[in-house]
């Protein structure tokens, strides 16, 4: 992806620079796949020796998969698919009544932070600091949202429950949430993309 | 065609970072032995990167200019397509190193371009030669030592019978044994199959007697390039670039200047004392 650009004397060390022409790393290929494996099983990892505290679990594997969508910011179909998988490594350690629910629990969460990231990019607030914790609270909300409303499905539970009892408690974990991926997501962004502006010369 | 890598008004910068490379105009000539120099962070890295591809078009950034690679410019290239013709190999030659077993490490590349698999394990048997690595393809690359996988890491790019190689501080982590050891594996190499060879080296002793050109970058710039005959005193000249010739360059370059004489690039201490010695420059003079 290319194009031109005029970048003025002001912006650059000397005077004399001809216009210069942007190209966007194209080092992705398939390494998405690579980063997205790797934080999957962190994820999974932590999910699994994470203590509950009063209550209370951050869900990892959405920390992770808000990190992947942040720094990858990859098209909707994709983030489909990532939710999807995260949906599916949570089944086989679900305590729930109905593990199903995570597949489209999930699904909603990835989509979600998705096309957050997508808007923040549009209005030129993707680099913005607190996009990561933002995106991560979203997705976890609605994530949580989700699953608990299928839940209260299956299980009949009246809606006042899940709106004064299950909801909150999904607020407190996508506060968690969001401050595990804005906590996370600049070390992650070191490591991956080195290379990008900080590089030995 | 005498020009190999020919590299024209190249600007760069990194994604949000000030320019890198400034105004480079370079030309590598068919089977030289050229040396790259300058300080820490001059743009040495990126450079070699320019000509193999990797920057701009898998770094990202802004560039201006053009690379061209045996005629053809790199704009729309894949990395991996040049580096059928170009072969890189990083200071951090690990990162480099893929496979399971030092046969597999080399073949790697020639299977994902689609070479038959009987191509690939001849190829492989003779870089593995080539580089003083025979009969150790089935070799785990944890049971090679570090000089032996840099060795391994060599052989991968012979392997695709590169006409360029280009290699980012070759001996950096080695000791001056080791250093002399590859350089002249490199030289065998350079002769045995006439290999253009680009090299970002900081201890010139190593290389002292095969380079066969220099250039000098400071500051993004190219402060100085050519045959080593021509561009020494050039260097010599320049106070920030002078500590990064040999010493043995040096003292030439003094005596130059102190006696007017003139003398021969020298190419060892021997060939220094037998100069020095033929023109009545102090008799008691040893190597």
């Amino acid at each position: 992806m290319e194009e031109t650009v005029n970048i003025h004397a002001s912006e650059k060390e000397c005077n004399t620079t001809p216009a210069m022409t942007h190209v966007e790393a194209n080092q992705e290929g398939y390494r998405w796949v690579a980063i997205t494996a790797m934080l999957f099983a962190i994820g999974i990892i932590l999910h699994t020796v994470s203590p509950n505290v009063g209550g209370v679990t951050p869900n990892w594997t959405i920390a992770m998969y808000s990190i992947v969508i942040n720094l990858t910011r990859p098209p909707l179909k994709r983030a489909i698919g990532i939710g999807f998988v995260a949906g599916l490594t949570l089944i086989p350690s679900s305590k729930s009544a109905f593990p199903l629910g995570n597949i489209a629990s999930e699904l909603s969460g990835a989509t979600t932070c998705c096309l957050l990231v997508k808007a923040f990019v549009a209005c030129h607030m993707g680099d913005w600091r607190l996009t990561p914790f933002i995106t991560g609270f979203a997705s976890t909300f609605v994530s949580g949202g989700v699953f608990t409303f299928i839940l209260k499905l299956v299980l009949g539970l009246p809606l006042k429950v899940w709106i004064f009892a299950m909801l909150p408690v999904v607020a407190v974990v996508g506060v968690l949430n969001g401050l595990i991926t804005f906590g996370l997501f600049r070390p992650v962004k070191k490591l991956f993309y080195a290379q990008e502006g900080g590089e030995d010369k | 065609m005498n020009s190999m890598i020919s590299v024209s008004n190249f600007y760069f910068n990194y994604l949000r970072s000030d320019l890198v490379l400034k105004n480079v105009n370079i030309e590598i000539e068919k089977g030289s032995f050229t040396v790259i120099i300058g300080p820490s962070g001059a743009g040495k890295t990126t450079l070699c990167k320019a000509m193999t591809g990797i920057v701009p078009f898998y770094s990202g950034g802004d560039y201006a200019g053009e690379i061209r690679v045996l005629g053809e410019s790199t704009k729309g290239k894949k990395v991996s397509d040049l580096a059928m013709k170009v072969g890189l190999m990083l200071e951090d030659y690990e990162s480099q190193l893929v496979s399971l077993t030092a046969g597999e490490e080399v073949a790697f590349s020639l299977l994902n371009h689609g070479f038959p698999p009987e191509e690939a394990e001849e190829r492989t048997r003779l870089a593995l030669e080539d580089v003083g690595l025979p009969g150790r393809e089935s070799y785990q690359l944890d049971e090679l030592s570090g000089g032996q996988r840099q060795r391994l890491a060599l052989a991968s790019l012979l392997a695709v019978h590169p006409e360029i190689i280009v290699l980012d501080e070759p001996v950096s982590a080695m000791d001056p044994d080791g250093g002399e050891s590859l350089y002249k594996l490199l030289d065998k190499i350079h002769k045995e199959h006439g290999t253009t060879f680009i090299v970002v080296e900081h201890r010139l002793e190593f290389v002292l007697p095969y380079m066969t050109d220099l250039i000098a970058v400071k500051n993004g710039e190219i402060a100085a390039q050519g045959h080593c005959e021509d561009v020494v005193p050039q260097i010599y000249e320049d106070e920030e670039l002078r500590p990064l010739l040999p010493d043995l360059w040096q003292v030439r370059s003094n005596l130059e200047k102190k006696t007017m004489h003139q003398f021969k690039l020298w190419r060892s201490a021997d060939e220094a004392v037998k100069e020095l010695q033929s023109k009545g420059f102090g008799r008691g003079v040893r190597a």
